[in-house]
């Protein structure tokens, strides 16, 4: 057993858990802890995995952009219980049973799949600049697109979030 | 001789193929801007004038592109060919008919940001655009994101409306979630592969199919279509609908029942013909070969299709509401959409096309005489045409053009474009899928003519009080009734004019990079 196996294990059961503790909990600001971690382990994973642009990207925007975007939020509104209406057993067990047959399907997938055993080696080559220079000559029609689309998510956020002047 | 210049590759290229994309893109920052700093009391419409015209001069670009041979820019990260000339002529012109009705109809106390309106209308169409003319999944992808956004909020727009405002979150939730889903299948086909250009996909995938992959590929096709069924409001994902055409402002609901939708059946149509044109599945026992996409998957399609009809027509009938009876009448449309699409013949191209085209201008009809005679009768309940044939003999008329094209009668446009559908069904062997078109179209017939039986047959409680119908409906009213007369009566001419300039091969050919000379 490898130390990376036991990192990933580690890692990966802490995505998890606080994934599943995310939904779980009833206070806003003990969920967004819970986020937090699971932010913080999937920036964990890509590391792991030699990404590790990706994976501080993650941590910048993630972890630190949207966690504390969400804790302004708490700031902002009323931050008491979450009341929780009872969902209907009927629909929790078809909820439940599609997901089960949906994990089902999927793991048997990939242990049907005979992958390759080898793992690919790209310690030679220099990650932030293989994307930086793919993002800015092959990719740059999406790389503009999405500031447009940046865009539309600043005015479309101001229009939710202004209150109106009623004095027009 | 450009090559050494200080753009480096990307100045080699003729970036002039992607005028209709920069026109709109110039429009929508222009108008922004002149939003801002027009003083407060002007009138907002000269903003919708404004960007009406950034629609029609893109469409003058678009069509002048028509019958070139196919080009792209950066490896087909912009791909111009026939395929996405004939969507992105079908979305401009569905846009152009938002536009004037939102011109006609759209009230300052219920929208409040009427600038924000117009050029988040035009955002939206920039993101169809893209999704109808790239073959690289990554850009596809963007162009999905940047239209389901700007639906977001114009969706919620309507600010003091509590249905406006639960319609939007309940389709931004469903649609992260389907967006989640697409992603996933498509993460899936890029490992596979290591590539997001959709022909070098084509290229590996079939060895990859064959190399033990195959359950992964069939995961991700489901994966993938089952997210991009969001769009098309296909029977997965085609809960939202309803909600959500009730709760957005009318212009926005016709943008969405026939732009969005279009640019579902685009971005589905490109991904999954080129994606899996190689893969061959080979029969283990008999070693027959089959097409992976046109034998295999042509039944679980088949099967979206039929499910979609069958909910989309039952729910149908039972609907007060003239927008939620739109919508279930929505989902009914995709689904026979999506019959060509499960028996793949050469002839797809063109009947998709058609039946758009006919779905196009008998939808955006439908919508503009309800936009007006909602905002005449304060709701959009279908009780409110009562009477419409006394008080406005010309708006009951042209309705029931438009409601004729839906159903499939003859005469009108959606007739043939049903007919031909139905041929290719036929023409496979595919007698079940034909069936449950020809079922459900008799049960459309209900609720199509319980329209007209209240136009016709009912008077108004509130009064026989003339309708009056705004300029710019009347042109797009005029214009959806000579179209979709016209296609009705002379089909083959259209058909013909589809086959000649509209080539489906075009799709498949490797496309000249082009270079500025």
């Amino acid at each position: 057993m490898s130390g990376q196996y036991i990192a990933f294990f580690i890692l990966s059961l802490l995505t998890i858990s606080g994934a599943i503790f995310m939904i779980s909990f009833n206070r806003v600001i003990h969920m967004v802890v819970a986020l937090a971690f699971t932010f913080l382990s999937i920036a964990g994973l890509f590391i792991l995995l030699e990404a590790e642009f990706v994976g501080l990207t993650q941590i910048m925007v993630y972890s630190g952009g949207v966690s504390v975007l969400m804790l302004f939020g708490i700031m902002l509104t009323q931050h008491s219980k979450v009341e929780r209406s009872e969902q209907k057993p009927a629909l929790r067990i078809f909820t439940f049973a599609g997901i089960l047959a949906f994990f089902v399907a999927v793991f048997y997938g990939i242990q049907k799949t005979p992958w390759s055993q080898e793992a690919v080696d790209y310690s030679t080559q220099n990650n932030v600049k293989e994307i930086g220079v793919q993002l800015y000559n092959n990719y740059v029609i999406p790389f503009e697109l999405v500031s447009v689309l940046l865009l539309v998510a600043l005015i479309g956020g101001i229009i939710m979030a202004k209150k109106e002047a009623d004095d027009e | 001789m450009n090559g050494d210049s200080k753009w480096g590759v990307l100045g080699q290229y003729d970036w002039s193929i992607m005028a209709p994309e920069l026109t709109i893109l110039v429009f929508a920052t222009l108008l922004s801007i002149i939003d801002l700093l027009l003083p407060k009391k002007t009138d907002r419409r000269i903003i919708g004038v404004l960007g009406l015209i950034g629609v029609i001069i893109s469409l003058i670009f678009t069509l002048s592109n028509t019958g070139t041979q196919p080009a792209s820019i950066l490896a087909d990260m912009y791909r111009l060919d026939s395929f996405a000339v004939a969507f992105k002529a079908i979305f401009l012109t569905g846009v152009a008919f938002a536009f004037l009705m939102s011109l006609g109809t759209l009230d300052k106390k219920d929208v409040h940001y009427q600038g924000e309106f117009y050029y988040l209308l035009l955002t939206a169409l920039l993101g169809a655009m893209f999704m109808a003319s790239s073959a690289d999944l990554i850009t596809l992808f963007i162009g999905l994101e940047l239209l389901s956004l700007s639906s977001f909020i114009l969706v919620g727009i309507r600010k003091k409306h509590i249905q406006s405002n639960e319609s939007a979150f309940k389709y931004v939730v469903i649609g992260s979630i389907s967006a989640a889903v697409t992603l996933y299948g498509m993460s899936f086909i890029y490992g596979l592969t290591g590539t997001t250009n959709l022909y070098l996909i084509a290229e590996r995938l079939g060895n990859v199919y064959q190399g033990g992959f195959s359950y992964i590929v069939y995961l991700a096709f489901f994966l993938m279509f089952v997210g991009l069924s969001f769009k098309i409001s296909a029977v997965p994902n085609q809960t939202w609908a309803p909600d959500v055409y009730q709760g957005a402002p009318t212009p926005v609901t016709a943008f969405l029942s026939v732009v969005s939708k279009a640019a579902g059946f685009a971005i589905i149509l490109r991904i999954f013909i080129i994606m899996l044109s190689n893969v061959i599945d080979i029969d283990p026992t008999t070693g027959e070969m089959k097409s992976l996409l046109v034998d295999n998957l042509g039944l679980y399609i088949g099967i979206v299709a039929a499910a979609s009809m069958i909910i989309g027509n039952t729910m149908a009938l039972r609907q007060v509401n003239m927008k939620r009876m739109m919508a279930y009448s929505g989902i009914a449309q995709a689904g026979y959409l999506l019959v060509p699409f499960a028996t793949f013949t050469v002839l797809l191209f063109e009947q998709t096309l058609f039946y758009l085209i006919a779905y196009l201008f008998a939808n955006m009809g439908i919508f503009a005489i309800m936009a007006l005679v909602s905002k005449d009768q304060g709701h959009d309940e279908i009780r409110g045409f009562a009477g419409l044939f006394q008080r406005a003999p010309l708006l009951a008329i042209s309705m029931t053009i438009f409601l004729l094209s839906l159903a499939g009668i003859p005469v009108t446009a959606g007739f043939f474009g049903k007919f031909y559908i139905f041929l290719s069904s036929v023409a496979r062997q595919n007698y079940w899928l034909a069936g449950i078109m020809m079922a459900t179209s008799v049960v459309s017939y209900v609720y199509y003519f319980g329209v007209m039986k209240q136009m016709f047959m009912r008077t108004n409680p509130n009064g026989v009080n003339k309708i009056k119908v705004p300029p710019c409906i009347g042109i797009a009213l005029v214009v959806a009734v000579v179209v979709t007369l016209f296609a009705g009566i002379f089909p083959s001419q259209v058909i013909d004019y589809l086959h000649n300039n509209f080539l489906f091969e075009n799709m498949m050919q490797v496309a000249e990079q082009v270079v500025m000379k």
